[in-house]
């Protein structure tokens, strides 16, 4: 592969690096599909997933954290930027100027989980045929092979092997989240992005299928993107985190240190807003309630997006658009974030 | 169905009594109520959690008398006094008839999880407000549009006077939130049900309506009976909590004692297994073993014991237990309440 040799470096702990990466879809009118402008889904999203460590993404419904999964996984094309993989073997791919066809290997390395454990599982389909499937498509092992791991597959979620042959519907929401995550384990890959994998669980069926997920993370030394709206999950699981507001990063770092002392504005009032199950946190009344609602990402506002919302906003943040730019060990995207004293959570 | 004789406390707006609502399948009879007793007070908020098929919803709904056609309101009874001096046993009441229309809407509100299936796509917001309000209060057209722009006012959405005129499609999930508590106000109901209604929303749309509905509790009076998964969602609205599980109330008592001093083991396993912000990382979350029971054969005994730490043999799993009642009005059906090993809960 001569390509990877050209490629500027990627640190040498990093599974994933994820540079520029941009996804806009066009906005488009009448019945000739007239394209009149551009939702930026992704605007310039850049990070690194160390191997076997669990990378978060937080945000809002609209911010675009879902799609940076989908980009990764190549389920869309991306506008713009690069996504570097380095493969079992050893050698870095850079899976934007990858064809279908050579994306094909890759793909058994990188699996995703997803959210509706309804939707995501064929009705008509036995858990054979479900779990199995990735191992069909990629012709590994005969028949009796593959039913042999699928009972191991099961068994290692914590079903057992004999509901090989029943249908979806006789499971609960949890069982199905189970099955997802067996389905994503076929081909051992050494990477998966959860989407919302625990939202719609109840919650002590979320915490089971959290631990579950956290044991298989440790038996295979698998590297997690774990994209969720929940913060107590998201701390809970994840060594690192990036926050996106409207299609972009606002910040990113180590999760203990942004929930002790959040950088961004809009970080601290998202940890403001959860929550707590401590009745005894009313009286503090630290609660930032924040303004109107997130931008619309196909007509953002001018200078740094979360101007209107931010309570500390002055007038170089309605001109100026800031960067990303690290500070104290972190990237933040605020013009103020080396002078402003925000709260996070804890003691 | 005879009318319970002795009058409810002057303070008590709304009374459950041994309520049970089941459901005819075709698999067989679902208990999805058995036997659920709570009671409301007048201007209080009464937070009622569980996993999904506690019960919680289908309690709310035969308070409304809103089941669906399979239900079937087996026996108990509720309580509901609209006004000071007259108790309307809304359980014995036709469920379609003048008397509960006019609490339906009139007395009571409601809100739900998707107010977008709550809400007619085919009206705009000020009409379906504007008919609450004349079918209720008799009150004329131009009266009714005031009021509903007042209402849209109140819930603090942007430009009401434009917004009468919208239809909810063309506003976001949150701004439909706020639509739909204006139009479950609209006649000042001492009584509010909502029912999930923050659920679907972001965490900061969420925390926007819960100061809300904080805020119109205090300026209207109104009680309200808050149903919810999340506990974090409690602990920030409810004076009372009531835990329910497979059909039944497990714990009630005030918003600390829940959260402090459990004393149902479901209740502490629940409250256990919530990651919570700014706490020192643990390794594992702890967790409730297996998983709810399906309703068609709920277990024997103490319906919770098969995933209990502390169920005892021979006791949990023979005899259904009987509630415990502790000070400052907490109670718990449980056969250890009380004697359960003290626990570090937070």
């Amino acid at each position: 592969m001569s390509r990877t040799e050209t490629m500027p470096s990627m640190p040498e702990d990093a599974l994933i690096s994820v540079s520029g990466l941009k996804k806009y879809f066009p906005v488009t009118r009448g019945w000739l599909q007239r394209q009149v402008g551009e939702v930026k889904a992704v605007d310039d999203v850049s990070f690194n997933i160390r191997r076997g460590e669990t990378f978060g993404l937080v945000g809002e419904s609209g911010s675009g954290k879902s799609t940076v999964a989908r980009l990764i996984l190549r389920a869309y094309m991306l506008t713009g930027g690069s996504i570097k993989f380095r493969r079992g073997d050893g050698s870095v791919v850079d899976l934007s100027d990858l064809s279908d066809r050579e994306m094909r290997p890759v793909r058994r390395e990188m699996q995703m989980v997803f959210q509706d454990p309804y939707s995501s599982l064929d009705p008509r389909m036995t858990l054979l045929d479900i779990v199995g499937e990735p191992l069909v498509i990629h012709g590994v092992g005969s028949k009796g092979e593959i039913r042999d791991r699928v009972g191991e597959l099961l068994g290692l979620v914590g079903l057992r092997p004999e509901y090989a042959v029943r249908y979806p519907h006789a499971f609960s929401g949890g069982q199905r989240q189970r099955i997802g995550i067996a389905r994503a384990l076929a081909l051992n890959p050494s990477f998966i992005a959860a989407d919302e994998a625990v939202s719609a669980l109840d919650v002590s069926v979320a915490a089971q299928n959290i631990n579950l997920l956290q044991d298989l993370q440790e038996k295979f030394g698998l590297t997690y993107l774990f994209i969720t709206h929940d913060l107590g999950m998201v701390e809970h699981i994840s060594d690192r985190i990036g926050v996106m507001y409207v299609g972009r990063l606002v910040e990113l770092g180590d999760t203990a240190e942004i929930f002790e002392k959040p950088l961004h504005p809009y970080t601290e009032a998202l940890l403001s807003a959860v929550p707590q199950p401590d009745p005894r946190r009313r009286e503090s009344g630290r609660r930032i309630v924040l303004k109107g609602e997130i931008a619309d990402p196909a007509n953002p506002p001018t200078g740094c997006t979360f101007h209107p919302r931010c309570p500390y906003a002055t007038d170089l943040c309605k001109k100026e658009v800031p960067e990303l730019r690290p500070v104290r060990g972190r990237q933040v995207r605020c013009h103020y974030a080396e002078e402003l004293d925000l709260a996070g959570v804890g003691a | 169905m005879t009318i319970d004789t002795t009058p409810m406390p002057p303070e008590r707006l709304l009374e459950l009594d041994d309520v049970h609502v089941h459901f005819s399948m075709r698999e067989g009879l679902v208990k999805a109520v058995n036997g659920v007793s709570y009671h409301v007070d007048r201007g209080e908020v009464l937070g009622i959690v569980g996993e999904s098929g506690s019960g919680k919803s289908v309690t709310a709904r035969a308070i409304m008398r809103l089941l669906a056609k399979n239900a079937i309101q087996a026996s108990g009874h509720i309580r509901f006094r609209p006004e000071q001096g007259k108790e309307v046993e809304i359980s014995s009441l036709p469920r379609d008839g003048r008397k509960m229309r006019e609490l339906r809407g009139g007395h009571i509100g409601m809100i739900f999880q998707e107010p977008m299936t709550a809400l007619s796509p085919v009206h705009s917001i000020g009409t379906q407000i504007m008919r609450t309000v004349m079918l209720h209060k008799r009150v004329g057209k131009e009266a009714a549009r005031a009021r509903a722009i007042e209402l849209l006012e109140k819930v603090q959405l942007p430009k009401p006077s434009e917004m009468v005129d919208r239809y909810p499609h063309q506003l976001s999930g949150g701004m439909r939130q706020r639509a739909m508590i204006a139009l479950a106000l609209s006649c000042d109901p001492a009584l509010l049900i909502a029912d999930e209604p923050t659920t679907a929303l972001d965490v900061t749309t969420e925390a926007q309506i819960l100061e809300l509905l904080k805020s119109l509790q205090e300026e209207m009076g109104m009680a309200i009976v808050f149903i919810t998964h999340n506990f974090g969602v409690v602990a920030d609205i409810a004076d009372r909590v009531a835990v329910m599980y497979l059909g039944r109330i497990v714990e009630t008592g005030s918003v600390d004692d829940i959260f402090y001093q459990p004393k149902h083991p479901y209740t502490r396993a629940l409250l256990q297994s919530i990651p919570r912000l700014g706490q020192a990382p643990v390794h594992r979350l702890k967790t409730i073993p297996g998983m709810v029971p399906d309703p068609f054969n709920a277990p024997r005994g103490c319906s919770f014991h098969p995933r209990c730490a502390y169920s005892v043999a021979g006791r949990c799993d023979v005899y259904a237990p009987d509630v415990k009642r502790f000070p400052d009005d907490q109670s718990a059906r449980c056969h250890l309440a009380g004697e359960l090993p003290e626990e570090v809960v937070l």
